[in-house]
């Protein structure tokens, strides 16, 4: 029997040959350096309802997942409800601005306009990392990004 | 592309005034570390690939923001962990260990030794490293989770493990030769189950 030190070797060895990183996933990586967002101010995730419950939900249930990000004076609430075969995007900026959104779900990019009052919903299918960015007022450039989370 | 330690933070610097070819060395030299933390949480494929994307989706918004640029090893490692436990909260199912073959991914990802190796009189030798991944998925998940980490290339300082599971320094070395005790103990009974004395 081989001892401690061997043993973890042996380990790390079957790792290797039996649960390496997939190749797709590390080209994936590469490629998503192109997804940086430049100059945008970042909105870091303030809120999570996923923390704050008791016990693992099941994944698409009715209940809403509920966030905030928060940028300097700015913050995104956003709602997340339904199932990759049907999901509900929606939320508000504040203060409230008029804003062209673009939502980033995966691979995918949806477009979406904040109204008046900050305002935005979308229907989507897919699961995938989300982020939102924004352009604002009529900004010719992304202004904020929400930090990515797991859709 | 070999990194040294030392280069690391210069690497991160180049990636943050977007040079891909160091934010590609990133992604090459730490890669195996973010797999094996998601994998150390028993995600299954698509609950890891996730937790792998958001892991370096959360580099690229933060590589210009970073504190400690030659810390980024462990920045992905305190993520990658943070984002596990997350999916799990999410409603991710974790593996089951009954059909330890399900874990066995080399049917689907063929690594170049893995065919070279079971082409060769190396075959024996793949049964057992197969027995031995199939033990170590029997153990207590604390034990995967700190074993996993231990081989995780490049691996997590024991300060970082303590750090990251939330343990202390001291019980790591203790844990360590607890857990290989019963992986040892695991790997025999399966040898013996597939002797020819056996009936």
């Amino acid at each position: 029997m081989p001892d401690d030190d061997e043993l973890e070797e042996e380990l790390r060895r079957a790792e290797r040959l039996l649960d390496p990183v997939p190749a797709r996933l590390m080209r994936g990586a590469v490629d998503m350096f192109a997804w940086r967002t430049i100059d945008a101010e970042l909105a870091a995730l303030a809120f999570d309802s996923v923390d704050a419950q008791s016990a693992a939900a099941v994944r698409g249930s009715d209940q809403p997942r509920l966030l905030t990000f928060q940028a300097g004076e700015r913050s995104i609430e956003l709602e997340l409800t339904g199932t990759a075969a049907e999901r509900g995007i929606s939320g508000r900026l504040i203060p409230a601005q008029q804003a062209e959104i673009e939502i980033r779900l995966g691979d995918q990019r949806l477009t979406a306009t904040a109204d008046a009052l900050g305002r935005f919903a979308v229907t989507a299918a897919g699961s995938g990392p989300i982020s939102l960015r924004f352009r604002p007022g009529g900004s010719a450039s992304w202004q904020i990004v929400t930090e990515w989370i797991s859709g | 592309m070999m990194v040294h330690p030392d280069d690391v933070g210069v690497l991160v610097r180049s990636a943050a005034s977007g040079d891909k070819t160091a934010w590609t060395a990133l992604v090459a030299h730490f890669s195996g570390l973010v797999w094996s933390i998601a994998r150390a949480h028993r995600l299954g494929s698509a609950d890891a690939e996730e937790v792998f994307q958001i892991t370096w989706l959360r580099l690229i918004e933060n590589v210009s923001r970073l504190k400690d640029p030659e810390r980024v090893g462990a920045w992905l490692a305190t993520t990658a962990r943070n984002e596990s436990v997350k999916v799990i909260r999410l409603g991710a199912r974790t593996t089951i260990t009954d059909s330890p073959y399900v874990l066995d991914r080399a049917s689907d990802e063929e690594s170049p030794e893995n065919v070279v190796l079971e082409s060769e009189e190396g075959s024996a030798r793949m049964r057992r490293t197969r027995q031995l991944w199939s033990a170590f998925h029997q153990l207590p998940g604390r034990c995967q989770q700190l074993l996993r980490m231990l081989i995780a290339s490049p691996p997590p300082s024991y300060a970082d493990i303590a750090a990251l599971l939330e343990i202390a320094i001291g019980s790591i070395g203790p844990t360590r030769g607890r857990c290989l005790q019963q992986l040892r103990a695991l790997l025999a009974e399966s040898e013996a189950a597939d002797s020819p004395a056996h009936p």
